[in-house]
C-alpha cells in the first residue's frame, strides 16, 4: 500500500476492485466503518454480491477481466467533466511532458509493433528531450504531443455507453460510481482505491494496477491522507517476504537481480541505476549502488571488498525468466531435480493444478515445510495415482505456527510488528528461521568438506545468526551496522559511530564497505535504541490521522504515506488543511506530521525536490515507459473469453504467449468462470481445512451460480454439479444465488460460475480444486497467471457424494 | 427472589448489524472460549453461508444469513442470534429449581447443578434461545452464558471481543444512547428502532439494522416482560390461596354448624325429661 489500514478511516470515498476486504480483510471493516461513520461512501466493483457489496452505498457489477475498460472510463469520466486536481497533475505528474513523434496508437496497437520479435519497440514510447538531457514539457497542457492531451486522447473511446457494454455494469450504477469516486478530485477531497488478485491475476494484470495508479494520479490522491493505491496483500507476511526478493527478479529490497550479461558490480550499477537530468529530481534509485553492496556486505562480510567487487561474483546470475510458472514448466518437463516447498502449496496454488501435481512427480526430491500434510507433500498417494508409479523422494518437514516463533510481520501497510513466541511447538516442529539455518550451516560444511565446481560462494557466506538462532541478531543485519568507526558529518554537527553500531537509516549507508544492510528499507528498523518493530506506544499525532508513529514501525525511514509530498503545493502548504500529513514549518524550517518523503524543503525553494522520489523524472507517470505491453493501460479482452472486444479489434493482449491448453469455443465452454476466497478458509486450505470450527462453517467444495444459469440447468441449490474447462472438471455442491447475475455483452446473456479456491485432497475436509479449471496463460510482465477469468461449464450431477 | 427495577448500568451489546459483515468471528470465538464441539455439517444449512443449522447444545451464538432481492437490489444480510440475557428474564421465572438468575452485572447465568432437564425455560422464553443436550444421556439445558467470568475479570465477552466492526459493550444506558445517537445521525440508513430496547421488557443485547427486523429473522415479541404475564397469575396465588382456604374454612364451619346444631337438638331431645321440680 501506499497508504496503510489505519488512514482508510480518514477517506471520503473507498473503491474497493478486484478485491473483498469485508470477506478477506474483516478487521479493515473496523477503519472502513470509521470512515463511513463520518460519512465516507464505500464501492464494491465485484463480479458478485458479495459480502463487502452488502456493506457498499454503491455496488457496481462487473465482468471479470474488464478492469481496464471500468477504470479507463472513470479516467475518461474525470477529463471530460473537469474532475481532475489539475495543479496536482500539473506539477506531480509527467501530464506536460512531450513524447516523441513515433508514439502512437491505432486499433488497439501500439506504435511499433516487430511482429519478428513479438513485442513492442519501447524507444517509440521516450520522452522527447531537450537540449540539457531534460523532458520538453508543456506546463499549459495544451500541447498535442504531451501527455495529457495523448491520455485524454486514448480514453475519449472509453465513454459510458462502451464502458457498460463491456463491462456489464448498469449505466446508472457505472455513473454513480463515476460521480462519486471522480468527485474526489477535489483538493479537500480524498478517495482511496483497494485492490488485490481480481485485478492482478490477469494477463494484464500489470496495467490494471496501473490505470489504477493513473486515475489516483488525475485526482491528486496519491500521497494524501485517505487516498491512495492500496493493495490487500493475501497473506500476513507476503509484504515482508516481498520486501526480502521474494520475486525472481529481485534481489531484498527491490533492488535489481542480475542477469547471466550483468558481468560486473559496476557495469551492472551503471545500466540498472536510473539517471536523471532534473535538477530537482531526488531520484533516489540513485543511491541503489550503496545499498546493493551494503546488502553483498551482509551475505559476504568480511570477505567482500573493493577490490573484488564486494563478492558480486558470488551473486548467483539468472538466464530469463525463472517465476513460479517457468520454474513449474521446468519440473514437468523434467528439468529439475529438487524442490524445497515452504509454506507453499503448488498442488493447489498453480494454475492447472492436474499439470502441477503431475509436475511433482518428475522430481528426484521433494522438500515441503508445513504445519500440516498438504496437497504438495502427499502429491504422491493423491486420488487416482498409484504411489508406486511415483519416484520421487518426499521430505516432509514439520514447521513452527507464528504463535510459536518470535520475529516480525510486515503488513499489507507496511508495518513491520514485531511478535513474541507464545507457546512451544508441538513435536519436533521448527521456526522456518531454524530450517533455513540449518539448510545453511550444513550446505556450508558439506561444501567446505567436499568442495563442488564453485563452492565460494555458499562456503564464504557470512552466516552466524548464534546456536538458536537469534532471530534479533538477522533483524539487526536487515537493518544493518557499521563495519569500522565511522564519523558522518550532518549539517552542523559530526557524528561518531563504532564499528558493530547499528546504522540509524539508509543515508547513512555507503558504497565503501563500511555498513553492512540486509535490506536498505528496513535500515532504520533496529536501531542503537532498540527493536523499533516492537514499540506498542499508540499515541497518534496531533493532527489525528492514524500515523502512530511510535507503534511498531514502517519502511522507509517509518513513513507511514509514501509520496507525502505530493499532499502539499509548491509552498509546503497542505492541500486539505483539515488532513495535513505533512506541512512545512516556515519559520522552523522544517516538516511537521508523518515522515517527509525526501526531508528537503518544499519544491519553490531552491533546494526543493519533486514528491515522486522513486522516478528519476520525479513525478508521477501517468505515461509510462517502462512497460512492454505499452505506456497507457488499453483494454484487451482475457485469453477466454465469451466476448469480443468492443474496444478495439485486438481481442487480447499482444504480447501474451497463448497457452495450448486454451479453449475459446463458446459452444464448449459458454460461462465465465472465476475465483475467490471466503473470510473461513485460508488460500490453499492448508491452515484451516484441519480446524473443526472453521470446517463446521465452510465443509464442503461448491460453485456459485445465479438464479437464471440453475434454472436453465435445472439445478437446485445443494445440487452436485460438475464445473470443467479445457485443463480439467471438479465436483461441488451448487450455491445457486441471485447475488450472481449473468452479464449482457452484445445482447447476449452471459453466466458466470464462481467458487473458492481453498479445497484439495489433504487435510480433514476434502473436495475439489478450483485450479484444476485454471490455466497458466501468464502475464507478459510480472508472469502471473490469469486465474481470474476463464470459460467453463457447468453440468448437473456428480459421482460422488 | 428480589426483581431489579434499574437496568441502566448492566453490561449491554450494541449489534449494529449495519456494520456487520457476516464473518463468524463471533461464532468461533463463542466456541473457542468456551470450547464447544464443532458440528457436523455439510453444504450449507439456510441462506448465504450459514452455518450450522440452528444454535444447539454446541452453538451458543450463530450467524444468521439473508440472502435475498428487494425492489430488484440485492440483500445479504447478517444477524448474530445470542441469548438476549433479558432484563427480566421468562427462563429464571419459570425454572422450579432457580437454575437461572440475572446477575448484578447483567448477564443471566445458568447454573447446570440446580438443572433438572425440565425445559420450562424452553417453553417460556420468547426468542427460543435455551437449547437441550438431545446428545446426552442426562440432559441439561444449554444456553449463553454472557462470558459472565470474562465479565467479572473486566473483560468484553469473547464474541464482542473478536467483533472488528459491529460488536459494542458498555453498559445499557450507554449503549442505549449510543444506539440513538447512530439511529438520529443516520436517519435514512437504519430502521427507526432498537430491538431489544423494549422487547420482553428489555434486554441487555441491542440490535440495529438497516432491513426490517422481522425480514432478517427476528421474532416480534411482546413489550410486556415475561414474567408480567405469569406474575399478573402467581401474584393472585397467596390471595387466592388465602381467599380459597378461608371460604372453604368458613363454608366448612358453616355445614359443620348445621350438624353441630343439630347433633345438639337431637341430644336434648334423646334425653330424659328432668322431673318438674314440685
Amino acid at each position: 500500500m501506499t497508504n496503510h489500514w489505519n488512514d482508510l478511516k480518514n477517506s471520503d470515498c473507498i473503491m474497493a476492485i478486484g478485491c473483498n476486504p469485508a470477506e478477506n480483510h474483516p478487521v479493515s471493516f473496523k477503519w472502513i466503518e470509521a470512515a463511513k461513520e463520518k460519512g465516507a461512501i464505500l464501492i464494491a466493483v465485484d463480479p458478485r454480491f458479495t459480502r463487502t457489496a452488502s456493506k457498499a452505498d454503491t455496488y457496481a457489477h462487473i465482468r471479470p477481466g474488464t478492469d481496464i475498460a471500468f477504470i479507463g472510463g472513470l479516467i475518461n469520466y474525470a477529463l471530460q467533466n473537469n474532475l481532475i486536481h489539475k495543479e496536482y497533475v500539473r506539477e506531480y505528474t509527467n501530464a506536460p511532458f512531450i513524447i516523441v513523434e513515433k508514439f502512437d496508437f491505432n486499433e488497439g496497437m501500439f506504435g511499433k509493433w516487430d511482429d519478428n520479435e513479438k513485442a513492442y519497440d519501447m524507444n517509440a514510447w521516450a520522452y522527447a528531450m531537450d537540449e540539457s538531457g531534460r523532458a520538453r514539457r508543456d506546463p499549459t497542457l495544451k500541447d498535442p504531443r504531451c501527455v495529457f492531451q495523448l491520455l485524454k486522447k486514448h480514453y475519449t473511446r472509453y465513454d459510458v455507453e462502451t464502458v457498460c457494454a463491456v463491462t456489464g455494469t448498469k449505466k446508472d450504477d457505472y455513473l454513480r460510481v463515476a460521480q462519486t469516486f471522480c468527485g474526489t478530485g477535489r483538493p479537500d477531497r480524498a478517495g482511496t482505491i483497494l485492490y488485490a488478485m481480481g485485478i492482478t491475476q490477469s494477463t494484464h494484470g500489470t496495467q490494471n494496477v496501473r490505470a489504477v495508479a493513473m486515475l489516483q494520479m488525475l485526482l491528486g490522491n496519491i500521497g494524501i491522507a485517505g487516498g491512495g493505491v492500496n493493495a490487500l496483500r493475501g497473506e500476513s507476511n507476503v509484504q515482508g517476504s516481498t520486501d526480502h526478493g521474494l520475486l525472481f527478479h529481485q534481489l531484498p529490497g527491490y533492488l535489481p537481480s542480475p542477469e547471466y550479461s550483468d558481468a560486473t558490480l559496476e557495469a551492472t550499477l551503471a545500466k540498472r541505476l536510473p539517471k536523471t537530468n532534473e535538477p530537482k529530481s531526488a531520484n533516489w534509485w540513485q543511491h541503489g549502488g550503496t545499498y546493493a553492496i551494503s546488502l553483498l556486505k551482509a551475505w559476504w562480510g568480511q570477505d567482500a571488498t573493493a577490490e573484488n567487487g564486494f563478492c558480486y561474483d558470488y551473486l548467483p546470475k539468472r538466464s530469463g525468466n525463472y517465476s513460479y510458472i517457468y520454474v513449474m514448466r521446468k519440473v514437468l518437463q523434467g528439468h529439475v531435480e529438487g524442490l524445497v516447498c515452504m509454506g507453499m502449496n503448488p498442488a493447489m496454488g498453480g494454475p492447472n493444478s492436474l499439470k502441477e501435481r503431475e509436475a511433482l512427480g518428475r522430481l528426484k526430491w521433494l522438500v515441503t515445510a508445513d504445519l500440516w500434510e498438504t496437497e504438495t507433500s502427499i502429491f504422491w498417494k493423491r486420488p487416482g495415482v498409484n504411489p508406486k508409479d511415483i519416484n520421487t523422494e518426499v521430505f516432509m518437514l514439520p514447521a513452527a505456527a507464528s504463535t510459536e516463533k518470535e520475529g516480525s510481520i510486515t503488513n499489507s501497510g507496511r508495518w513491520a510488528q514485531w511478535r513474541y513466541k507464545a507457546v512451544e511447538s508441538p513435536g519436533e516442529a521448527k521456526s522456518d528461521l531454524w530450517i533455513i539455518d540449518q539448510f545453511s550451516t550444513r550446505l556450508k560444511a558439506v561444501y567446505a568438506k567436499e568442495g563442488g565446481a564453485f563452492p565460494d560462494p555458499i562456503v564464504k557466506l557470512a552466516w552466524d545468526y548464534g546456536h538458536e538462532p537469534d532471530v534479533h541478531r538477522v533483524a539487526r543485519e536487515i537493518n544493518g551496522y557499521f563495519t569500522r568507526d565511522t564519523s558522518v558529518k550532518e549539517k552542523d554537527k559530526t557524528l561518531e559511530f563504532k564499528g558493530g553500531d547499528q546504522v540509524p537509516s539508509f543515508t547513512y549507508l555507503s558504497d565503501d564497505g563500511s555498513t553492512v544492510s540486509g535490506c536498505w528499507i528496513y535500515c532504520g528498523s533496529y536501531t542503537r535504541e532498540g527493536n523499533m518493530m516492537a514499540r506498542r506506544d499508540p499515541t497518534d499525532l496531533p493532527n489525528g490521522l492514524g500515523i502512530h508513529p511510535k507503534w511498531a514501525w514502517a519502511w522507509p525511514a517509518n513513513r507511514r504515506i509514501l509520496y507525502n509530498r505530493a499532499s502539499v503545493n509548491r509552498a509546503g502548504e497542505p492541500f486539505d488543511p483539515k488532513r495535513p500529513v505533512i506541512a512545512w514549518n516556515q519559520v522552523e524550517k522544517q516538516w511537521q506530521g508523518d515522515v517527509p518523503d525526501g526531508g528537503a524543503p518544499p519544491l519553490n525553494d531552491d533546494k526543493g525536490t519533486y514528491p515522486i522520489i522513486m522516478n528519476p523524472e520525479g513525478v508521477g507517470r501517468l505515461y509510462a515507459l517502462t512497460l512492454r505491453d505499452g505506456p497507457f493501460p488499453e483494454h484487451y479482452e482475457p485469453v477466454e473469453s465469451p466476448a469480443r472486444n468492443l474496444l478495439s479489434r485486438v481481442q487480447h493482449n499482444p504480447l501474451v504467449k497463448v497457452t495450448s491448453d486454451i479453449e475459446v469455443d463458446l459452444d464448449k465452454y459458454p460461462y465465465v468462470g472465476t475465483t475467490y476466497r471466503v473470510t473461513e478458509h485460508w488460500q490453499a486450505g492448508a491452515m484451516t481445512r484441519s480446524l473443526p470450527w472453521l470446517v463446521e462453517l465452510v465443509p464442503n467444495m461448491f460453485v456459485e451460480i445465479s438464479q437464471s444459469l440453475a434454472k436453465s440447468k435445472g439445478i437446485r441449490n445443494g445440487d452436485r454439479v460438475r464445473v470443467s474447462t479445457e485443463r480439467g472438471s471438479l465436483e461441488a455442491f451448487a450455491l445457486v444465488t441471485a447475488r450472481i447475475k449473468p452479464f449482457i455483452v452484445e445482447g447476449r446473456s452471459i453466466e458466470q460460475v464462481g467458487m473458492p479456491w481453498h479445497f484439495g485432497y489433504a487435510g480433514m475436509a476434502t473436495g475439489d480444486s478450483a485450479n484444476i479449471l485454471t490455466s497458466a496463460v501468464e502475464s507478459p510482465d510480472s508472469s502471473i497467471p490469469e486465474y481470474k477469468a476463464f470459460l467453463c461449464n457447468i453440468e448437473k450431477g456428480g459421482t460422488r457424494p | 427472589m428480589r426483581e431489579r427495577k434499574a437496568f441502566s448500568l448492566d453490561r449491554t451489546f450494541l449489534i449494529d448489524l449495519t456494520r456487520c459483515t457476516g464473518c463468524r468471528g463471533c461464532q468461533v470465538a463463542c466456541k473457542e472460549w468456551n470450547q464447544m464441539e464443532a458440528e457436523k455439517t455439510a453444504f450449507f444449512e439456510g441462506e448465504g453461508y450459514q452455518n450450522p443449522l440452528a444454535m444447539s447444545e454446541h452453538t451458543l451464538t450463530r450467524i444468521k444469513f439473508r440472502d435475498y432481492q428487494k425492489d430488484g437490489r440485492n440483500e445479504f444480510a447478517f444477524y448474530k442470534e445470542m441469548c438476549m440475557h433479558c432484563n427480566q428474564p421468562a427462563c429464571a421465572s419459570v425454572c422450579p429449581v432457580g437454575a437461572f438468575r440475572k446477575t448484578p452485572e447483567g448477564p443471566v447465568i445458568y447454573d447446570a447443578k440446580r438443572c433438572i432437564g425440565c425445559r420450562f425455560c424452553m417453553v417460556a422464553c420468547p426468542f427460543g434461545v435455551p437449547k437441550y443436550q438431545w446428545s446426552k444421556t442426562l440432559p441439561l439445558v444449554v444456553k449463553c452464558t454472557g462470558c459472565y467470568s470474562r465479565v467479572k475479570a473486566g473483560l468484553v465477552p469473547a464474541c464482542a471481543k473478536a467483533c472488528p466492526s459491529a460488536i459494542v459493550y458498555g453498559n445499557r444506558r450507554d449503549m442505549v444512547d449510543e444506539a440513538q445517537r447512530r439511529l438520529a445521525a443516520w436517519p435514512a440508513k437504519y430502521i427507526n428502532r432498537i430491538y431489544g430496547l423494549g422487547e420482553a421488557g428489555g434486554t441487555s443485547v441491542l440490535y440495529l439494522s438497516e432491513l426490517p427486523f422481522d425480514e432478517l429473522g427476528f421474532k416480534n415479541v411482546t413489550s410486556r416482560p415475561l414474567p408480567s404475564y405469569t406474575w399478573a397469575a402467581l401474584r393472585l396465588v397467596p390471595g387466592i390461596f388465602m381467599g380459597v382456604g378461608a371460604s372453604l374454612t368458613f363454608i366448612s364451619w358453616l355445614t359443620q354448624r348445621k350438624d353441630r346444631l343439630r347433633n345438639e337438638e337431637e341430644t336434648r331431645k334423646a334425653a330424659p325429661a328432668r322431673p318438674e321440680e314440685k
